[in-house]
């Protein structure tokens, strides 16, 4: 995704229902961003599908009742600039094919602008799902949920690409049950960028502290090991971590170990934590890591001591080994 | 792979700009080519076009992810262009084949080759001073070598645009090879045609390149050279590129440093003005791009069905 630094925001019309955008016809609106509209539409098939439309909302400006949106000379280099983050975004989606990466099925021009047209299924966002049902958050459904979009992540890295906006609302629950990776606005397969007009945004909360800092350099999976640690430690905390850039200023960030203990596994507390290191190098390296650590079997608590003399002295001789 | 690039071509005061530079790069390895149409030949800007597209094409098929043998492909590719040329020449019934001088550079796993035919120029500037410098293929140049002018006289001389080295010609083309070259970081390769260096000594060159940002500091050394070359000024181009590798930090240069360690191995990226466009818009997609972008994506699409 793309941040526009000093231009006025201005709301941009979605296309109406009913219209016929090439062989699709617009159904309803699914989202609104800075740098362009979701749409819910039908294919030919009677298939149903979602289109992204490139309109960022600073640069170019559909009026009510028009198609085409007006974009002023002075705007047109930055638009077309723009474009080429867009047409990155498609590049990254279409050579990827993965059951937990969404999937582009088209891409095309119309209107003075470009559309992405990709699968649609029923389902909501994974922080949707946490906020109408907290008492899903099951230490189960977390390792379920993190180690099959896990699998989906793998792929995106193995193509050498960075999804770079990991979240919640970034993670699409496809039938709400299978997790699927959209957006991926801010991937990126180089990271030169070119216009100083444009910078690259990111999600507070989410990015990795290697996110806000000048050096581009110092990113590689472990920022999306980053995200993906703010992601679960947000679904535990149904609120968003402290940004990495203030923690870097003054970590105030409680450790999931200490606000949780007792209701999840240590070692899920623990890899959470694990995740959310500021130093890039001390997190997870990849996302194969990550997911050894996910899937390693829980070690069960101590049973309590028996009721017996020989119980009590070894549960006796573990305090003191422990203490 | 990191490097700061940055790369220019000016009109000067011709009618017409005959110089063609190109840069592409992937994960692992980078291509810079500078030629000089001639202009007292017909076409002088096809054969330079030729010359860098034949080139910049050739790496993008030959990259996997590096350039096996680079002096080969060099070679390879130096000549491949002076054959596109006499093609062209010949396809268009032209009396005369029009010439381009070439000069280009790979730089893979630290080290740099390159070569060039007629008069245009690299430079390999360190610390501040020459480093290495390609020998003209002129006359003036042979005859600074034997002794018969000084290095002074050259950009007087009037012989000094006789070159007897180019792509296109009669002959078979003139094509000098570098040593190969370990880069150290902060190394600046320049390659530059003559428009811009007979106005630019080389230790100027490399003290004003010694640590400027190149985006700035290019446009200020070309627009000297411009102003030195009066009313009767010649194209001039030049591609600089400030080496960052050895894992050295804190270099200058910011935000606009390359990274290719996040490509994947199978992309290239390539710039290069399309041919007879203004090259003055830099971010700007023109609609052809847009258009082979889109095709681009399509057929990932069905590949991946």
């Amino acid at each position: 995704m793309i941040a526009l630094t000093s231009m006025a925001q201005q709301a941009n019309q979605p296309l109406p229902a009913g219209f016929q955008l090439d062989e699709y016809c617009i159904e309803k609106q699914l989202s609104l961003g800075g740098f362009s509209i979701v749409y819910v539409a039908t294919d030919g098939q009677g298939q149903r599908v979602a289109i992204k439309e490139y309109l960022p909302n600073t640069l170019a400006l559909r009026a009510e009742g028009k198609t085409a949106p007006i974009i002023s000379e002075e705007h047109l280099p930055a638009f077309r600039y723009g474009m080429k983050c867009f047409f990155e975004e498609g590049r990254a989606l279409a050579g990827l094919a993965h059951p937990n990466v969404i999937r582009v099925l088209n891409f095309f021009r119309a209107n003075g602008t470009v559309y992405m047209v990709m699968e649609y299924e029923e389902g909501c966002t994974l922080q949707e799902l946490i906020q109408n049902n907290p008492g899903r958050v099951t230490e189960n459904f977390i390792r379920n949920v993190f180690t099959k979009m896990l699998n989906g992540l793998r792929e995106v890295h193995s193509h050498r690409l960075l999804h770079l906006d990991l979240k919640p609302s970034n993670i699409y629950m496809r039938n709400h049950h299978v997790p699927v990776l959209i957006d991926f606005g801010a991937a990126r397969q180089t990271l030169a960028c070119d216009a100083p007009m444009l910078k690259p945004m990111y999600t507070p909360g989410f990015a990795s502290p290697e996110h806000y800092s000048q050096q581009r350099d110092l990113l590689g999976p472990w920022s999306d090991i980053y995200s993906v640690g703010a992601s679960m430690y947000a679904c535990l905390a149904a609120s968003t971590p402290v940004p990495a850039d203030i923690r870097k200023a003054r970590d105030e960030l409680k450790p999931a170990m200490v606000l949780w203990d007792g209701k999840y596994s240590d070692q899920l507390l623990e890899t959470i934590d694990w995740c959310l290191c500021l130093n890039e190098r001390y997190r997870p390296q990849s996302v194969f890591a990550l997911q050894k650590a996910l899937t390693e079997p829980v070690v069960a608590p101590d049973p309590p001591p028996k009721d017996n003399w020989l119980g009590q002295m070894v549960g006796r001789i573990r305090k003191s080994r422990d203490a | 792979m990191k490097f700061t690039i940055y790369q220019e071509t000016r009109i000067g005061k011709r009618a017409n700009n005959e110089d063609r530079l190109a840069h592409c790069y992937s994960r692992d390895a980078l291509l810079t080519v500078v030629a000089d149409g001639m202009g007292g030949h017909y076409y002088g800007e096809v054969a330079a076009q030729i010359a860098v597209q034949t080139l910049t094409e050739a790496f993008k098929r030959e990259f996997k992810p590096r350039i096996r043998d680079p002096f080969m492909f060099l070679q390879k590719g130096m000549l491949n262009a002076h054959r596109g040329i006499l093609d062209f020449a010949g396809k268009h019934h032209l009396q005369d084949s029009p010439r381009t001088t070439c000069v280009a550079c790979i730089v893979q796993n630290n080290v740099a080759y390159w070569a060039h035919s007629g008069d245009s120029r690299l430079y390999l500037l360190r610390n501040g001073k020459v480093l290495a410098q390609t020998k003209d293929h002129s006359r003036v140049r042979l005859l600074v070598d034997q002794g018969v002018i000084t290095e002074d006289e050259v950009l007087s001389h009037p012989d000094r645009n006789k070159i007897y080295g180019c792509l296109g010609g009669q002959q078979t083309p003139e094509v000098t090879f570098s040593h190969k070259v370990t880069l150290e970081a902060g190394d600046v390769l320049v390659l530059c045609t003559d428009g811009a260096w007979s106005g630019l000594p080389g230790d100027i060159l490399a003290i004003a390149l010694k640590t400027a940002d190149l985006l700035r500091a290019v446009p200020l050394l070309l627009g000297q050279a411009e102003a030195r070359g009066g009313p009767t000024a010649d194209n001039l181009s030049m591609i600089a590129v400030r080496w960052q590798d050895t894992y050295s930090d804190g270099s200058s240069g910011g935000s606009s440093v390359i990274s290719t360690r996040t490509m994947p191995r199978d992309t290239v990226t390539t710039k290069m003005d399309e041919f007879g466009r203004n090259p003055q818009s830099r971010t700007e997609l023109t609609e052809a791009e847009i258009e082979r972008a889109i095709e681009e994506i399509r057929s990932t699409i069905q590949k991946y069905k």
